[in-house]
This record gives structure tokens, C-alpha cells and sequence, in this order.
């Protein structure tokens, strides 16, 4: 008796509710089909060429084997161990954290004072001045840095003009250096940082500037006090960007670097292509990504909970 | 003793945005301790003198001086003024504390006198405990406090207030209306308040300064703004009024009459006349106003030997509460009258006898 009422009643139910929740739950999501089947193409493109090719880079960094042939090969954390252990690697991905951040640095003292510029000027010369800004990006990364190549050399153009004045560059090593990939990073990658400054400035309302120099504040100190805290935003989002292209960059590395600055792209590119390592080229992609996610997250998180923390919400 | 010298003086300020020109000689004196109120319209040019004021723009002509010395080229943040903007304007990366302490710590007043004058402050504006929280964490009237108590921890010597009532709901403004008066008293400092609203104006300035298109109308208190005006434009900025026109058939020292265009006669007042030139002459064309207030519906007998009287229709029937407002139609003009009884006899439709005293009619000439 218990059982059957126990088992009776909510039959009745059951065999209501699921009719309306079916039908609530095909009208609510009636409404995404459309911009599903907009998303579509570009979801699958996404899955096809960026998520698959990355589980399988990631299946593969967990393969220990010798060269090309995975046929019997085993599964260990070999190719982690391997790099966490040896110091030419170690020191290639702190020499990697190293130009990222004075790419990061670089950037953000040019950067700065330009998107100041945008932000003070009328909409219209504003226009011109972020076309000019983003006008580098039209130009392949090859070509430019060749023009820095160019520039750069010993015999070069800065080489020149420096030694025209008298003064002897001799020691100064533009080309094949940290100085030279961090000069063609930092450029680049700059209309990011700007673009990215000048965007936080503009949200910044302009009557604070006068609020600030009424109490008293010169314009140094409002800028210190108010402008700068407030574009932290902007200043942190450029950042990210630069400092993960920086650190996922292979052509100006590789162009203007060399053998003398073996980042870690270089060298994760160099066991797959010249030394058939995919495995380990693998990992190495993969501790690149790790790190910069980590580096990443790290750093906005700590602004985050900064003294200006009121400033991201 | 009386102070000499006015807290505030522009001459002749002249300013022009391209060819636009926005203020167009102005001459103002602003007393100590008073608190003097920019009105009119928008766009006319309020904002633009108390940004002369503060020194976020400079004058083509003209000069600003702020307690006998002349300003014009000292910038906005040597000139030692308290502000309040229309968007509150608080730091919005700092603490109430934090916003409060800005001004303090530029003028390096130490710690403790800064918590003492902190803590004043944000008694004054009825904020007291509210220290740590941020702008964000505030609701718009108590933002508003927060800055009018940043603006006076300093002490400045004037206080510049540029419509801070106009994004508040119609309860607090009224609230804060009285306070903002409270606070100016209590504290005594020199105050120029913008505001487009004339009822604002009336209820809370010692004096009024009418703008019209980048000039002064009128300076006065707000009794004189409202039953004297010296102008049409003050006339019909300052409160409702209604309007005739006639033409004046007979001028003798102590009365004109004027005729309307279906033959009725009226009387006004010759001191009544706003403007300087108060001359005229018998067929000149003639404007009257009269503020709905004064108009008495079916007054009755007068004893006034110059009452004016005029039938008229009524049309619609207000009810404000208080008051019923009605309005009539007459010679094709809608005129208004208040009427503060419970519940008038009249109906919509009904023919009604109104009246008014020659000294209660202003008038323009043409
Ligand atoms: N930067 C500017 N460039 C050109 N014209 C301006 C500028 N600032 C103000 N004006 C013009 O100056 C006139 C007066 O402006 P102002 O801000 O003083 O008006 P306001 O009386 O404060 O009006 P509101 O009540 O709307 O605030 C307006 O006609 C405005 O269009
Ligand atoms: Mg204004």
C-alpha cells in the first residue's frame, strides 16, 4: 500500500512536469539557435585548427620517446623533468621572462606619454593620431624588422650617426642581441599599449582633473594623484598584451636575436623543425604557456588586490 | 566693521568660443559672506563665469579679481576655492576619508588637525561614520555631501557650486536645498551657486543674478527679482505670468490706461513699466503682465477706484493640491489664475468676472 502510493503519486507528476520543461526548455534555447548557426563556421574553424592541434601537442608532450617514432612509446612526465632540470633550458625561459618584461617596460614609458597625447586632444586629431599609431601594423613583421635589421648593424645607420659624434660604439652590440629583439619586440607590439592606455584615459572623466587642481593640486600632482591610478586599468590590460606576445614571439627573436638570444620560442621550434624533437618541443610549448598564464594571472590578480584595487571594479 | 573690498568682482568679462560670443561684458560683485546664485536658461553662460571664477578659462577682455587682487593669470589650482560640480566628481579611487584628505595633505596640514577638520566636515553634511566607504558605495545625495565637504575642509575662500542639485531625485533636492542654505550660514563662506532652476534660486540665495545670452539682467534679492522685475525676460523667467497686449490711450503721472483689442479699458501702475526708459505716449503699442497669483476670480466690488475687470471663459481647472489653478480664455490668449479654495463653485465652461490691481500689472513698451 505504502509502496504504491509512495510510487503513485509522483507519477502523476512525472508525467506532467517533463511535457512543460520540455517545452519551456525548447523555447528557451529556441532563441540561441540562430546565433549558434552564426557561430558555427568560426566555432569550427576554432576546433578544427587551434583546439585539436593543441590536445594533440599536449598528448604528445607527454610522450617518452626517441625522434619521430611514437609507435612504442611510453607515457611519463620525462619531458618535463628534462627541462625543469636542465639549466640551458631554465635560464632560455628566464632569458624569455627577461625580454618580455623590458618589452613591458619599454613600451609602457613610449606608450604612455603618447596615449596622454590622445587623450588630450580633440576627437578629430585624436582619429589621426591612433590611424598613425596603428599604421605599423599594416606592415609585415618581417619586412619591419628587417628595416630595423638594416639599422641596426654594425655599419648601420645608428652606428654611424653615433660614431660621427665622436663617440666610439664599438662595444655596443645593437644586432644579434637582447637589445636589438627587445627594440624590435617593444615596437611591435607598442600600438597595443597605447591603444590600450589611451582607451582607459578616455573613460577618465574630466572634471577630476578640475576637482583635483581646485583643491589645490598642480597638474604633476593631479596626474600622479588621479590620471595615473585611474588608467591603471588600461596600463594592466597593455601589459598582459604585450608581455604574452612577447612572450610567445618567434620571428623577431629569431631575425634580430639569432643564435645570441635563444628565447624560448627559438628553442621550442628548433627541436621540432631542425631536431625532429616533437615530444619535447612539446613540453616546451607547453611550459611557455604555462608560465605566461601563470606570470599573467599572478600580475592582475596582485593589481587587483593593489591599494588601487577600487580602481578595476 | 564692513569688509571694503567685494569677496568676488568681474569687469567687463567678455568671452567668445569662435565667433560665438558666450558672455558679453559682465560685471558682477559678489559680497562676503553672501550666497549669490547664477539663473537662467540653459546655455546662457553661467557655467562659463564660474569656470572664469575658478580659473579653468581665461577672459579675451575684462578682468576677475577674488578679494581685491586680480586673478587672471593665476591658475585654477593657486586661487584657493572649494567647487562642487554638477557630477559630484569624487575620486573614485579613494575612500570618503581618502577624497576629503586630498586638499588637506596638498596644503600639508598635519594629521591630527586633518582627522579634527575631517571629522567637522563630515558632520556638517551629516555623514559622520561613512569614512571608509567608496564613491561607488554611496547614493547620489550622500555623494553630493561628500563633495561639498571635500570642498569645504579646505576652507577656501569662496565656494563654487555649479547646478549640484540637478541629478537628484525632486525629494532631495529639497532636502539638500535647505542644507546646502544651513551649511552656507553655518560656515559663513562666500558662495556662488549655478542653478537654472528659479524656484532653487528664489528659496535659497541672499541674491539672484539673472543671465540671459552671455549678459545680466538683473541683479537683486529674490523678492525684488520676483515683484519687480526690470525686464520681460526676468519677468518671464522668474515664475508664471500671464500677458495682454493693448494700446495706451491716455499717460498722467500716477495712471496709464490702456485699451485692449475688444475695446476693454485697464489700468497700470507707471512705475510699473520695466526697463530704464519708462517714457510713452498716448496710441503706443503696450505689453501687460500679470502674475497668475494676483489674479482674483469674480473679486466683487473693489474700493480701488482703478480695480481692472475683465469677463473671460473658463477653459481648464488644475488641482495642485493646495491650490486649483484655472485657466481662461481670453481675447485668445490662455490666462492663468490661483486660486487657493478647497473647492471653487466654477465649472469648465463657466463665465467668470476676473480682477487686479494696476500696481500688480507690469508692463513693457514695444
Ligand atoms: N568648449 C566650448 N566650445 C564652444 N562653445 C562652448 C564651449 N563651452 C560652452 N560653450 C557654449 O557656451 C555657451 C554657454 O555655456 P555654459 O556652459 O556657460 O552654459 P550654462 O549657462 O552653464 O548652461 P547649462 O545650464 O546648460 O549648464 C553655450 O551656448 C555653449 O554652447
Ligand atoms: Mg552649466
Amino acid at each position: 500500500m505504502e509502496a504504491v502510493r509512495r510510487n503513485g503519486s509522483p507519477e502523476v507528476n512525472r508525467s506532467m512536469e517533463p511535457h512543460i520543461t520540455s517545452q519551456k526548455k525548447y523555447r528557451r534555447y529556441n532563441k540561441y539557435i540562430p546565433a549558434l548557426l552564426l557561430l558555427l563556421p568560426l566555432l569550427l574553424l576554432i576546433i578544427g585548427f587551434f583546439i585539436v592541434p593543441m590536445l594533440y601537442i599536449l598528448y604528445l608532450s607527454f610522450i617518452q620517446t626517441d625522434g619521430l617514432d611514437t609507435s612504442n612509446a611510453s607515457y611519463s612526465l620525462m619531458n618535463y623533468t628534462r627541462f625543469f632540470t636542465d639549466s640551458y633550458y631554465l635560464s632560455s625561459l628566464w632569458l624569455t621572462i627577461k625580454i618580455s618584461l623590458y618589452c613591458v617596460i619599454v613600451s609602457l614609458l613610449l606608450a604612455y606619454p603618447v596615449a596622454l597625447t590622445m587623450s588630450k586632444c580633440t576627437p578629430r586629431v585624436r582619429g589621426y593620431i591612433a590611424l598613425l599609431v596603428a599604421s605599423p601594423l599594416l606592415i609585415s613583421i618581417v619586412v619591419r624588422n628587417f628595416g630595423w635589421f638594416l639599422l641596426l648593424l654594425p655599419n648601420g645607420m645608428i652606428h654611424r650617426t653615433i660614431g660621427s659624434l665622436g663617440i666610439d660604439s664599438s662595444s655596443l652590440r645593437l644586432l644579434f642581441s637582447e637589445t636589438g629583439v627587445v627594440i624590435g619586440l617593444s615596437n611591435s607590439f607598442l600600438p597595443f599599449m597605447i591603444l590600450a592606455i589611451a582607451t582607459s584615459l578616455y573613460n577618465i572623466d574630466p572634471s577630476l582633473e578640475k576637482a583635483s587642481a581646485i583643491l589645490g593640486a598642480s597638474p604633476l600632482r593631479s596626474f600622479f594623484s588621479i590620471t595615473l591610478p585611474l588608467s591603471l586599468p588600461g596600463v594592466v590590460s597593455g601589459s598582459v598584451l604585450v608581455f604574452s606576445l612577447s612572450m610567445s614571439s618567434y620571428v623577431t627573436p629569431a631575425l634580430m636575436g639569432g643564435a645570441n638570444v635563444p628565447v624560448l620560442p627559438v628553442v621550442a621550434y628548433d627541436q621540432m623543425i631542425n631536431l625532429m624533437q616533437w615530444t619535447y618541443g612539446s613540453a616546451m610549448s607547453y611550459v611557455l604557456l604555462g608560465v605566461t598564464l601563470f606570470l599573467v594571472t599572478v600580475f592582475t590578480r596582485s593589481m587587483e588586490r593593489s591599494r588601487f584595487k577600487e580602481v578595476f571594479r | 566693521m564692513q569688509a571694503l573690498v567685494n569677496d568676488v568682482e568681474i569687469r567687463g568679462a567678455f568671452k567668445k568660443y569662435g565667433s560665438n560670443i558666450i558672455l558679453n561684458g559682465i560685471n558682477l560683485e559678489v559680497k562676503q559672506g553672501e550666497l549669490l546664485t547664477l539663473l537662467g536658461p540653459s546655455g546662457c553662460g553661467k557655467t562659463t563665469t564660474l569656470n572664469l571664477i575658478a580659473g579653468f578659462l581665461e577672459v579675451e577682455q575684462g578682468e576677475v579679481l577674488i578679494k581685491g587682487k586680480r586673478v587672471n593669470d593665476v591658475p585654477a589650482y593657486k586661487r584657493d576655492l572649494g567647487m562642487v560640480f554638477q557630477t559630484y566628481s569624487l575620486f573614485p579611487h579613494m575612500t570618503v576619508y581618502e577624497n576629503l584628505s586630498f586638499g588637506l595633505s596638498i596644503r600639508k596640514i598635519a594629521k591630527e588637525e586633518k582627522n579634527r577638520r575631517i571629522g567637522q566636515a563630515l558632520e556638517l553634511v551629516r555623514m559622520t561614520g561613512l569614512e571608509g566607504r567608496y564613491p561607488r558605495e554611496l547614493s547620489g545625495g550622500q555623494r553630493q555631501r561628500v563633495a561639498i565637504a571635500r570642498a569645504l575642509v579646505v576652507q577656501p575662500k569662496l565656494l563654487l557650486l555649479d547646478e549640484p542639485l540637478s541629478n537628484l531625485d525632486a525629494k532631495l533636492r529639497h532636502e539638500l536645498r535647505a542644507e546646502i542654505k544651513r551649511m552656507q550660514k553655518e560656515v559663513g563662506v562666500t558662495t556662488i551657486f549655478v542653478t537654472h532652476d528659479q524656484e532653487e534660486a528664489l528659496s535659497m540665495s541672499d541674491r539672484i543674478v539673472v543671465m540671459n545670452q552671455g549678459q545680466i539682467e538683473q541683479i537683486g534679492t529674490p523678492t525684488e527679482i520676483y515683484a519687480n522685475p526690470q525686464s520681460e525676460f526676468v519677468f518671464n523667467f522668474i515664475g508664471k505670468s500671464n500677458q495682454l497686449s493693448g494700446r495706451i490711450q491716455t499717460v498722467s503721472s500716477h495712471m496709464i490706461t490702456v485699451v485692449l483689442e475688444d475695446g476693454e479699458q485697464l489700468f497700470v501702475d507707471p512705475d510699473n513699466i520695466m526697463g530704464a526708459d519708462k517714457s510713452c505716449a498716448a496710441g503706443d503699442p503696450i505689453k501687460l503682465y500679470i502674475r497668475p497669483e494676483k489674479v482674483t476670480i469674480d473679486p466683487g466690488s473693489s474700493t480701488e477706484p482703478y480695480f481692472n475687470h475683465h469677463t473671460a471663459r473658463i477653459t481648464q481647472m488644475n488641482y495642485f493640491g493646495s491650490t486649483w489653478e484655472i485657466e481662461v480664455s481670453l481675447l485668445g490668449e490662455f490666462m492663468h489664475a490661483i486660486h487657493p479654495v478647497i473647492k471653487p463653485h466654477w465649472k469648465i465652461g463657466s463665465e467668470v468676472t476676473l480682477g487686479w490691481k494696476p500696481s500688480d500689472v507690469m508692463a513693457a513698451l514695444k
